[in-house]
């Protein structure tokens, strides 16, 4: 699959290749290193599981684990295209499971209006977020660091300190709850396929608005080179505002379905995903040569560290194992990325 | 006390398609101030660092009283004596560490073999000693990113005096101080020169300084020196000012006609926060190119990127046909169709990871988009356009902007402000680092930007320059304007005179 978007900036292509210093062959490795390694991984398991590993039903399960970490990665995509950076995305997310759910059991609102509820609540969280970055003038990682702790104190004071699920009442002698059972559709959002769909939809707007609206390019030319951007006339600080309400607004979807998928909002059941979804960005970073975090990378990398780890337990490697695979692809990665890179 | 003699026999240095140096005799001996002036590019800074054994690979010897001597490194040259404090002092400081540690910083790493532990007591009071000795008033457990420029620098020197020093090199070092802090520093110096025997090499743009403080002056133009003197009463800085310039300009550019209109833009009181751009009223006609000449660091790009709404506006206003503008953020002056090509291209004018099509674009993206979606192919057609009407030489309009030369790069950042069709465009430096050929082009865009009736701001240290293409011309000094001149009726001279803080009876 070669992509280029029409302004010829590679998004999987080695556009630039020609220009390089490096050798053709070696830019080519680089650049698909990711994809290359998918696919071996893919062959190498097939081979020593055959279709243990390569049934429909596996493959489904490989694209449903792959989900989350994909909608995840696609918020810190979109964060860090402008050379944002967010910690406190899967706490947040959390917190707009904690919120989607509880409007839902407790308070009664239809699905659609506790998805509604669960986005505009992570998009009033996050003007605190943007508050820190941009008003405050805290570094991104420093103000999201702080914040997490934050998401995680707020959020468990909100649902009492443990979990909302069926069958709990309301904490702090808030009565008992409006439904005691969860529909089929609230549980369909995350089942395959509609998680699947999900995750695509979320890749494919991701894609769109960074590469073929203005806003994205400009978030792209911010990330390049933030001065210049400004004296370009690119209003930074505008701009940094949308990636983040656009964050906001993936890491919400991201919130709802895992809450969906675990049939209820765990204590902190989002907070695990940050590192997964961070690494799937910075393996994705470099796919076609884009240098840049772009969606279609992000989606590559979030497969490739589902792929080894669903392949790994095929193989009935130990389950306690598997980050330790997950941390060499990442590592792997960051070396093909900066070992390349000139000194100084 | 011994005198000791440090001089340069025939030493010439060679940068890549520069000849920076070319067969320089230097001469200086403890005990004087000596000072060395020159227009930008005549090579101080170059043999300073030679004498600092910091540009390794010169012809010719180095000697130190008639024994010859090998400076390829820093450290050959710290061991004889030769102390150098450059311009920048924040590169040398460590701001986080205490005025005791930075004074004693090279003290620490050369001599405290065997010894693991800092013993702060001793580091403290010898620091103490140092700072006591040059009668500098500063707590040395203060942090040195808490301190003043002025007082960086003497902690600078302080470290310079700490170890052996019989040669002190002072790069530039009042062009950030303020009048009384640079009288502290001349007070520094003189007691330094008295009371420790030690030589300063005082390199300096503003003339008035030398005849203030300096006993000799050495002037150097083009990589040579062409003069040197004692300085006397009757030195005046019209003298120096001649011996700068000499009477050779290399290069000559036509002077095109432009039909000049009214007067459209008009900024009154203009003032930074930093106090960098000190109350600047300039006004421009249509059709005309007004240069804004000075030295480096006289505050032109503070003005450029304040009037811009880069830098803090402090104070002042500005008009566009008789309508105020308020610009707080470049977004906004570009909205107001201001256009500003900086100074420093590659940080701060191209988007040099994204493309020459998106490049030339960016500042009026609205025009190829449809519900914000960008119509490439119309962005590219239009990219083509201007690639050939400019002569940007590019393999594609899809090439990366990193790829590009210089001159092409800054071509780039033209065409981009040519694309948005602006009212008012500012140039910084617009020639720096680009080659004569590429010079040529961007003077052209420049007569054609002003031919379509477009005001046009020239700012540059290149005075050549700003005599070849403006109309008129203002100098800055200190973030001030000394002087407004007619181009076709001023000479090098009498801007240079200006630009040195010299006053109007001179000329």
């Amino acid at each position: 699959m070669i992509v280029t978007d029409n302004q010829g900036a590679p998004i999987l292509s080695g556009g630039g290749a020609a220009v390089r210093q490096k050798s053709g062959v070696a830019t080519f490795l680089l650049n698909w290193a990711a994809v290359i390694t998918l696919i071996l991984s893919f062959l190498i398991f097939t081979a020593l599981k055959g279709n243990e590993f390569l049934s429909g039903s596996n493959l489904v399960n490989i694209l449903r684990g792959m989900a989350i970490t994909t909608i995840f990665g696609i918020a810190a995509t979109v964060t860090m295209a402008p050379d944002g950076f967010d910690m406190s995305a899967c706490t947040l997310a959390s917190c707009s499971s904690y919120v989607f759910v509880s409007t839902y059991l407790w308070y009664g609102l239809s699905l659609g209006m506790a998805i509604i509820a669960a986005i505009v609540a992570t998009l009033i969280f996050y003007q605190l977020t943007m508050f820190l970055i941009l008003v405050c003038k805290v570094p991104d990682m420093l103000a999201t660091c702080a914040l997490m702790f934050v998401h995680q104190g707020l959020g468990q004071w909100y649902i009492g300190g443990g979990a909302v699920s069926t069958g709990m009442s309301i904490p702090n002698g808030g009565g008992t709850p409006a439904k005691t059972v969860l529909s089929s559709g609230f549980q369909a959002i995350g089942k395959a396929p509609m998680i699947i769909y999900i995750m695509l939809a979320c890749v494919l707007l991701a894609f769109i608005f960074l590469n073929y609206t203005k806003h994205g390019r400009f978030l792209y030319a911010m990330g390049g080179n933030k001065q210049a951007a400004r004296l370009s006339g690119i209003n930074v600080k505008r701009y940094r505002y949308l990636a983040g309400m656009i964050t906001a607004v993936f890491i919400a979807i991201g919130g709802i379905v895992v809450a969906s998928r675990a049939s209820s909002a765990q204590v902190g059941g989002c907070d695990n995903y940050l590192m997964p979804s961070l690494a799937a960005v910075f393996v994705g970073r470099s796919v076609g040569g884009a240098e840049k975090p772009n969606a279609l990378g992000t989606l590559v990398g979030a497969a490739l560290v589902t792929t080894l780890e669903n392949g790994l337990t095929v193989c009935a490697v130990q389950y306690f194992i598997l980050p330790a695979v997950k941390g060499a692809v990442l590592a792997l990665a960051l070396v093909a990325a900066y070992a390349t890179k000139k000194d100084q | 006390m011994d005198k000791i003699t440090l001089g340069t026999r025939d030493v010439s240095i060679e940068f890549p398609g520069v000849k920076a140096l070319s067969n320089v005799n230097f001469e200086v001996t403890t005990g004087e101030i000596k000072a060395v002036v020159g227009a930008n590019g005549a090579g101080k800074s170059t043999l300073m660092k030679v004498l600092a054994g910091a540009n390794p690979g010169y012809t010719g010897e180095i000697y130190m009283n008639n024994e010859v001597v090998n400076l390829q490194e820093p450290a050959a040259a710290k061991k004889l004596g030769i102390q150098i404090v450059y311009q920048e002092v924040d590169t040398a400081l460590v701001p986080t560490l205490s005025v005791a540690e930075n004074v004693m910083l090279n003290d620490s790493v050369m001599n405290s073999k065997g010894s693991a532990f800092v013993n702060w007591q001793k580091m403290n009071r010898e620091a103490r000693e140092v700072l006591d000795r040059l009668h500098i008033k500063v707590d040395v457990r203060k942090l040195v990113g808490d301190l003043t420029l002025a007082q960086k620098q003497m902690v600078l020197i302080a470290r310079a005096i700490q170890s052996a020093c019989n040669f002190l090199i002072l790069d530039e070092p009042t062009a950030p101080l303020s009048d009384a802090e640079t009288d502290e520093l001349f007070k520094l110096v003189r007691h330094l020169q008295k009371t420790e025997n030690i030589a300063i090499i005082f390199i300096t743009h503003r003339i008035n300084e030398v005849l203030k403080i300096c006993e000799n002056y050495t002037v150097m133009r083009n990589g040579m020196i062409v003069d040197n003197s004692p300085v006397t009463p009757d030195t005046t800085t019209k003298e120096i000012v001649e011996k700068m310039l000499g009477r050779t300009f290399e290069e000559n550019f036509p002077k095109e006609q432009v039909q000049i209109g009214e007067k459209y833009f008009e900024v009154k009181n203009l003032r930074d926060s930093e106090g960098k751009v000190d109350d600047v009223s300039i006004y421009l006609k249509r059709g005309e190119i007004v240069g804004i000449a000075g030295l480096v660091g006289a505050g032109k790009s503070e003005f450029c990127k304040t009037l811009f709404g880069a830098y803090k506006k402090a104070g002042g206003t500005v008009t566009l046909n008789g309508r105020d503008l308020k610009i707080r953020n470049p977004s906004e002056a570009l909205k107001n169709r201001l256009a500003l090509v900086p100074e420093e291209r590659r940080k701060e004018g191209a988007l040099v990871n994204e493309n020459v099509s998106f490049n030339l674009a960016v500042a009026c993206i609205d025009k190829f988009c449809k519900l914000s979606i960008i119509n490439s192919s119309k962005m590219n057609n239009d990219a083509k356009s201007i690639v050939a009407d400019i002569g940007i030489k590019t393999p594609s309009i899809k090439q990366f902007v990193r790829n590009l030369s210089g001159g092409n790069q800054q071509k780039v950042v033209v065409g981009k402000w040519l694309a948005a069709d602006c009212d008012v465009y500012i140039f910084d430096e617009p020639t720096k680092g680009v080659d004569v050929g590429a010079k040529q082009d961007i003077f052209r865009l420049i007569y054609d930007i002003a031919k379509r009736g477009k005001g046009v701001i020239y700012a540059s240290c290149e005075n050549s320059e700003i005599l070849s293409i403006t109309d008129r011309v203002y100098v800055m000094y200190d973030g001030k304007i000394m002087a407004e001149l007619e181009t076709a009726k001023t000479t090098e001279d009498e801007i240079m005179n200006y630009a040195v803080g010299g006053k109007a009876v001179l000329v």
